[in-house]
């Protein structure tokens, strides 16, 4: 049977279709923005009162793949995403107030440390995977540093026959995001600068390491402080961090601080 | 003449095809760990799906399909979706931190707002399901040309599908584990193509599903706990 122009032209249109579809919903390289779907936690609030500090980074930020051989993802977007889930975790856990408001016993303020994610192409798994490592600095109402708070996200989501790559990554990403906040939700009230304050206590401040080993050189240097004390010092730093990884990053950082010490004092001697 | 003979031969094939169709075999297996489990009119269930690594990847729609043959084969019990019952609860009962063991689940209902919904929403017993279905082997060959003058496809293949799952029952009145139903489900698929491929599936997850659904209706009926009492007596 012969067909006529027209109706040729429609099924050339129709076979178009199906394959922009087939394009579509095949792993081709998508640009994903996470629609975030995270319920309203279940838990009780804490007498708290304290602020969600976002810098632009973190408020704007997209993960660019910057490999050209992954073709799976272009970029995601998280930022509406990540704000939403931190909105929602911590004004269940506690009463949220503007950033200006100065009466207050915490400033939070989450940072994006690493993102990384894995097609089935890529690993032979049937599934998609992302990871999202957080790290948020807590203060207090005058800024300065109380804890630092380091947290880890994985979501995976099943391949399917007709789920595009983007619903998937896009899936995956809530999964991580809801791991972030279940997370969070749980173990907020057993952080130690959290039960100081629910104890009515005001924790006291941090410093950033280097700011504690260069004291601690001067120190040394100066004969206040006996060089013995010094690895107490620097363990007293570690102390204050909160999570294993944490302590390994600070641990790397006193060691690579140690020697420059050693020197100082053996010169000075 | 011809023609007739060549539509009673395909006819023929396909009669062939169809009667040596993918079939599947399923063990299921039933420890029964206290003699009654009651469930009362108006007593809820919740069936969830276990996640808690990147291996043990329970699948969604497993779990709905267990849900809705309970719903079907248990009377005046409502089975709470596992979607609904997550998001009501987050986030205890997420991949990572949902409770492993009857006594974390005790540890977690200790604090008041989630007893307070247990209660609300009536939750007698836990459905825990545990497994995946995965490929175990596969075999043959199948070609595909597409030409100016048509196209088709030439080959045979073969593939087998295992599934295995495990479900616990926990009582939330007693915080004990009350039973557990395991099931293996093993399904050989077909795909013979002369011009069209045609596919002769097992629904090994499928089979699955409704060995174990079957199993848990079971295990909630009075008949069945009777009876039991009937033996052991």
């Amino acid at each position: 049977m012969m067909l006529g122009n027209e109706q040729f032209l429609i099924a050339s249109k129709r076979l178009s279709l199906v394959a922009i579809l087939f394009a579509i919903l095949s792993g081709c390289a998508n640009n994903v923005t996470v629609n975030a779907e995270i319920p309203a936690p279940l838990v009780e609030k804490l007498p708290l009162t304290g602020s969600m500090i976002y810098n632009d980074e973190f408020k704007n930020y997209v993960y660019l793949e910057a490999e050209k051989s992954r073709k799976s993802l272009k970029s995601l977007d998280l930022a509406a995403a990540q704000t939403t889930l931190f909105d929602q975790v911590f004004g269940s856990l506690m009463t949220l107030v503007s950033p200006e408001v100065t009466a207050k016993d915490l400033n939070i303020e989450p940072e994006i440390l690493d993102f990384q994610y894995s097609a089935p192409v890529e690993t032979n798994l049937k599934q998609y995977e992302v990871w999202i490592k957080y790290r948020l600095k807590l203060s207090n109402a005058d800024n300065q540093k109380l804890a630092d708070w380091t947290i880890k996200g994985y979501g995976k989501t099943p391949t399917g026959l007709l789920t595009s790559a983007s619903r998937a990554f896009n899936s995956a990403a809530n999964v991580a995001l809801r791991d972030v906040g279940a997370q969070l939700s749980i173990r907020f009230a057993r952080q130690r600068t959290i039960k100081q304050l629910l104890n009515g206590d005001s924790p006291e401040p941090i410093s950033e390491p280097e700011e504690v080993a260069d004291k601690v050189v001067e120190e040394v240097v100066n004969g206040t402080i006996p060089a013995e004390q010094l690895v107490e010092a620097a363990e007293e730093t570690i102390e204050e961090t909160i999570t294993e990884e944490a302590i390994v990053e600070e641990t790397a950082d006193v060691t690579e601080v140690l020697p420059t010490v050693s020197e100082k004092v053996t010169n000075e001697d | 003449m011809k023609i007739k003979v060549i539509v009673v031969k395909l006819v023929a094939i396909c009669a062939c095809l169809i009667g040596m169709s993918a079939c599947t075999t399923i063990n299921i297996d039933q420890v029964r760990l206290k003699e009654t489990a009651e469930l009362s009119e108006g007593d809820a269930m919740v069936v969830l799906g276990r996640h808690q690594t990147a291996e043990i990847q329970t699948e969604g729609s497993l779990v709905s399909c267990i849900g809705g043959r309970l719903q079907r084969g248990t009377k005046n019990v409502k089975i709470i979706p596992e979607r609904e019952f997550v998001d009501a609860f987050y986030p205890w009962f997420e991949a990572r931190t949902a409770p492993l063991h009857p006594e974390k689940l005790r540890k977690v209902l200790d604090q008041p707002l989630i007893a307070k919904k247990i209660e609300e929403l009536n939750i007698r017993y836990f459905v825990w399901v545990e497994g995946s279905t995965e490929r175990t082997n596969s075999a043959g060959s199948m070609t595909c040309s597409i030409g100016p003058g048509g196209g088709g496809c030439f080959g045979f293949g073969t593939w087998e599908d295992t599934s295995d799952y495990e479900t616990t029952i926990w009582d939330l009145e007693t915080f004990d584990e009350v039973g557990r139903v395991s099931t293996e489900a093993v399904g050989t698929s077909y795909m013979p193509a002369f011009v069209i491929p045609i596919p002769l599936l097992a629904q090994v997850q499928g089979d699955a599903c409704q060995g174990m659904g079957k199993q848990l209706v079971r295990f909630f009926s009075k008949q069945d706990q009777n009876s039991l009492k009937t033996i052991s007596q």
